[in-house]
C-alpha cells in the first residue's frame, strides 16, 4: 500500500489548520525556521567537495528536514490555512511506506527499490526530455526515448499544440492535448515492443482537469503508471493540486511528488536546498500519499542544477534520505547547455554520477535550462544513465566519485552562465527512424571515452 | 548618525532601526531628496549582490521592506517643489491558470526598489483584470508573467483584448517567465521581453523614454 490512507484527514486540515496570510507564510515562517534549523544542526556547504562523505551531517540534514516539515507545514493558497502533521504521523508513514514497488505492466514491469549510499544496485532510470516539443515531432521523440536500452520508465515531452490549436491550461484544448500526449506514448511503446513500459504522464496537463481526463486503463494512463503532483515553491499547495492527489489515490495509480526548490530563493543557499529536499519528501509521503518523490532543485539565475552548489545539495539530501528512510526518490537533472554539445554530455554525466553514488534514482535530462522547445534528445540521458549503471556496478565510493565530479566540473563549470543552446531534436536525430545522426552519436561516444579515462568503467 | 549608517541598515534589512535613523536625520535637517538619492544607490548595490546571488531572496526582500519604510517617512517631508522620482506605474501579475509567482515577485521587488510604482495583482489573473487595473491606476506598463507553456497564451490574450478595446497604444506590455522567449514576445506583439528579473527595470526605462 501507499500512504494515501490519511488523505481525507489531510484535506480536512487544509480547511481547519492554522491561518496565516499568504504574504507572511514564507518570509515570517518558512525562511526563519529553515535558517534556525541550519544553524542548530550545524549544516555547512563546502564548495571544494561537491560530493561529501559526511554521514553525520547527512543524518543532521535528515533531522532538520523532518523538523522543517513538522514545524512549518504546507500552506494551502485556496483555504489560507496550513496543513500540519505530527511526529507520530511522520513515523507511522515512514514505517508503512514500502521500500519497493512493481511498476509498469506485463513483461515490461520493473521492480523499483530503495537504494543506499554507494549502492551496487543500479538506479531506476526514468528518461524524460522535460521540455515542450512541436506536435509533429512528439511521436518521433517518444519513440526515440523508448528505444533506449536502459530505460525503466518514461515521461514524454510536453505538447504546446494539438490538432493545430494552442493548448491553454484549464480549457478544452488542454484536455485534447493530454489525450494526444498519452496516445502518442502508447502508440510508440507498442510499436517499439514495450507496451507495458512504466509511464509518468501526462506532462501536458497543467490543470487537474487535463490529468483526470486521461485516466483509463485501456487507452490512457494506467493504474500501473504514475502521475505527478507539484508543490508550489516553496511549501505551498492549492486545491487544483490536491484534486490530483485525491484523484490519483482513488484511481489507483502511483503518485509522484514533484518539487523544485530554488537556490537563491526562499531556501537561501545550498544548505537550505538540502534540508528542503528532505522536507519535501516527507510532504510527498504524508500529504500526497506519494510512492516516490521527483526533485529538481535549480539555480535561480541559470535554471540548472549541475554546478557544485546544487550538486552538493543533491548529494547531501540523497545521502540523508538513503541513510534514514526507505523512500524512493529521483534526481532530475537540469543542464545549462543544449543538445549536441559536449558540455551537456558532461553536465548530465556529472549529475548522474553524484546522484547515483548518493542513493538517488535517476530522472534524466532537462537540457538548455529546461526552456527551449525541441531542445532535448535521448543521447544525453543515455550517457547519464550509463554513468549511473557504471558507478553502481563498480560500487564506487563517494571519495572517488567526488574526484571524478571535480574533473567533470572543470570541463564546464565556468560556462554555466553562457552555455550554448546547442541544437534542436530534429537537427540531432533522424526524425523518421528516431535514431541519432552519426555526428551526434560520435560526440556521445567521444565524451563517453573521455569519462571512461577518468575512471568510470562502463559495462558496454 | 549618517546617511552611510542608514544605507547599511537598509541594506541589512533592519527596518525598525532604519525608520528611527531616518527620523533622526530628518530632524537634524538632512534634505529628504539627499536621503532618497543615497538609498537609491544603496538598493542598486543590493540589487547587484542579488543578481550575482551573493545574497538571496529573503535578504533583498528585507532590504526592500526597510527601504519602503524609510520612503514612507521621508516622502511627506519633501517640499512642494520636490518630487519623488517615479519611473512609471506598473500593473503586474501572473496570468490566469498559473499559480507560480516567485519570478513575478522578484520582478516586482526590483521595480519598486528602482523607482517604479507597482500594483501587484498576484497570480491566476484574468486578462481583463490586468486591463481594468491598468485603467484604474493610469498605468504605463502591464507586466504579465507565465511559468507554464500552457499558460503563455494568456499573455497573448491581454494584448488581443487591448486591441479589441482600442487601448493597445496606451500601455506597454512586458512579458516574462521561465518558458517565455524573445521569439514568443515578438510573435504575440509584446513591447518588451525580460529574460530575468534583474534586467526588467533598465529595459523598461529604456522603452519609456
Amino acid at each position: 500500500m501507499t500512504t494515501a490512507y490519511r488523505v481525507w484527514e489531510m484535506m480536512e486540515r487544509s480547511k481547519t489548520g492554522p491561518h496565516i496570510e499568504e504574504d507572511d507564510f514564507l518570509p515570517k515562517l518558512f525562511t526563519p525556521t529553515l535558517k534556525k534549523l541550519i544553524t542548530k544542526y550545524e549544516i555547512k556547504f563546502d564548495p571544494e567537495t561537491p560530493l561529501p562523505s559526511d554521514d553525520a551531517m547527512a543524518d543532521r540534514i535528515w533531522q532538520a528536514g523532518w523538523d522543517l516539515f513538522r514545524k512549518v507545514g504546507i500552506y494551502n493558497t485556496d483555504s489560507h490555512r496550513i496543513i500540519q502533521v505530527s511526529d507520530e504521523e511522520i513515523k507511522e508513514a515512514l514505517y508503512v511506506a514500502k521500500d519497493r514497488y512493481w511498476v509498469g505492466a506485463g513483461k515490461d514491469a520493473k521492480l523499483w527499490k530503495h537504494r543506499q549510499v554507494e549502492d551496487t544496485e543500479p538506479p531506476f532510470c526514468i528518461y524524460s526530455p522535460d521540455i515542450t516539443v512541436d506536435e509533429h515531432l512528439h511521436h518521433s521523440m517518444c519513440a526515440a526515448y523508448l528505444k533506449e536500452p536502459l530505460l525503466d520508465g518514461f515521461c514524454a515531452p510536453i505538447l504546446e499544440n494539438a490538432v493545430g490549436q494552442l493548448i491553454e491550461s484549464g480549457g478544452p484544448t488542454e484536455i485534447n492535448g493530454c489525450i494526444q500526449h498519452i496516445y502518442n506514448m502508447r502508440a510508440a511503446a507498442r510499436q517499439l515492443g514495450r507496451p507495458g513500459t512504466f509511464f509518468v504522464a501526462v506532462g501536458t496537463a497543467e490543470h487537474d482537469s487535463g490529468q483526470i481526463a486521461v485516466s483509463d486503463n485501456e487507452w490512457g494512463v494506467r493504474t500501473t503508471d504514475s502521475r505527478l503532483v507539484g508543490t508550489l515553491t516553496e511549501f505551498k499547495t492549492a486545491n487544483t493540486l490536491l484534486n490530483r492527489s485525491v484523484h490519483y489515490a482513488q484511481y489507483g495509480c502511483y503518485t509522484g511528488n514533484l518539487t523544485g526548490p530554488i537556490y537563491g530563493g526562499w531556501c537561501g543557499g545550498s544548505e537550505g536546498i538540502a534540508v528542503t529536499l528532505v522536507a519535501y519528501s516527507l510532504n510527498g509521503l504524508l500529504i500526497h500519499g506519494a510512492m516516490f518523490n521527483q526533485h529538481f532543485p535549480f539555480h535561480l539565475n541559470w535554471g540548472s542544477n549541475t554546478t557544485r552548489e546544487l550538486l552538493w545539495s543533491i548529494a547531501m539530501a540523497g545521502q540523508a534520505m538513503a541513510r534514514n528512510s526507505k523512500l524512493l526518490y529521483t534526481s532530475n537533472g537540469f543542464a545549462n547547455a543544449g543538445p549536441m554539445t559536449e558540455m551537456l554530455f558532461y553536465e548530465t554525466a556529472c549529475h548522474a554520477l553524484v546522484s547515483t553514488v548518493s542513493g538517488w534514482h535517476l530522472w534524466e535530462m532537462a537540457s538548455t535550462r529546461n526552456k527551449y522547445r525541441n531542445r532535448a534528445t535521448p543521447m544525453e540521458a543515455r550517457l547519464g544513465v550509463e554513468v549511473g549503471h557504471a558507478v553502481a556496478n563498480m560500487g564506487m565510493k563517494r571519495e572517488q566519485a567526488n574526484e571524478i565530479a571535480l574533473k567533470m566540473l572543470a570541463t564546464y563549470e565556468d560556462e554555466a552562465a553562457t552555455a550554448s543552446k546547442g541544437k534542436e531534436y530534429q537537427e540531432c536525430y533522424d526524425v523518421q527512424k528516431a535514431l541519432p545522426t552519426p555526428e551526434h552519436y560520435d560526440m556521445y561516444r567521444r565524451v563517453k571515452d573521455e569519462i571512461a579515462d577518468m575512471g568510470v568503467e562502463f559495462p558496454f | 548618525m549618517s546617511l552611510k549608517q542608514l544605507s547599511k541598515l537598509v541594506a541589512d534589512g533592519e527596518k525598525e532601526e532604519s525608520e528611527a535613523l531616518a527620523r533622526e536625520l530628518l530632524a537634524q535637517g538632512t534634505d529628504p531628496i539627499e536621503i532618497l538619492d543615497d538609498l537609491t544607490r544603496t538598493m542598486d548595490r543590493v540589487g547587484e549582490l542579488f543578481a550575482n546571488l551573493d545574497i538571496f531572496l529573503p535578504e533583498i526582500i528585507l532590504a526592500g521592506e526597510a527601504l519602503t519604510a524609510v520612503v514612507d517617512i521621508v516622502k511627506p517631508k519633501l517640499k512642494s517643489t520636490q518630487r519623488l522620482p517615479s519611473k512609471g506605474k506598473v500593473v503586474i501579475g501572473t496570468v490566469k491558470g498559473d499559480l507560480h509567482e516567485i519570478g513575478k515577485n522578484i520582478v516586482k521587488l526590483m521595480l519598486e526598489t528602482n523607482g517604479f510604482e507597482v500594483k501587484d495583482l498576484c497570480y491566476d489573473v484574468d486578462p481583463l483584470d490586468f486591463i481594468k487595473a491598468a485603467e484604474e491606476i493610469g498605468a504605463d506598463f502591464i507586466g504579465a508573467s507565465s511559468l507554464m507553456t500552457t499558460t503563455m497564451p494568456r499573455q497573448q490574450e491581454i494584448i488581443e483584448f487591448l486591441k479589441d478595446k482600442g487601448l493597445r497604444g496606451k500601455y506597454k506590455v512586458v512579458i516574462g517567465g521561465a518558458p517565455t522567449t524573445q521569439i514568443w514576445a515578438d510573435k504575440i506583439g509584446a513591447d518588451l521581453y525580460c529574460e530575468d528579473a534583474n534586467c526588467a527595470a533598465d529595459k523598461m526605462v529604456a522603452i519609456s523614454t
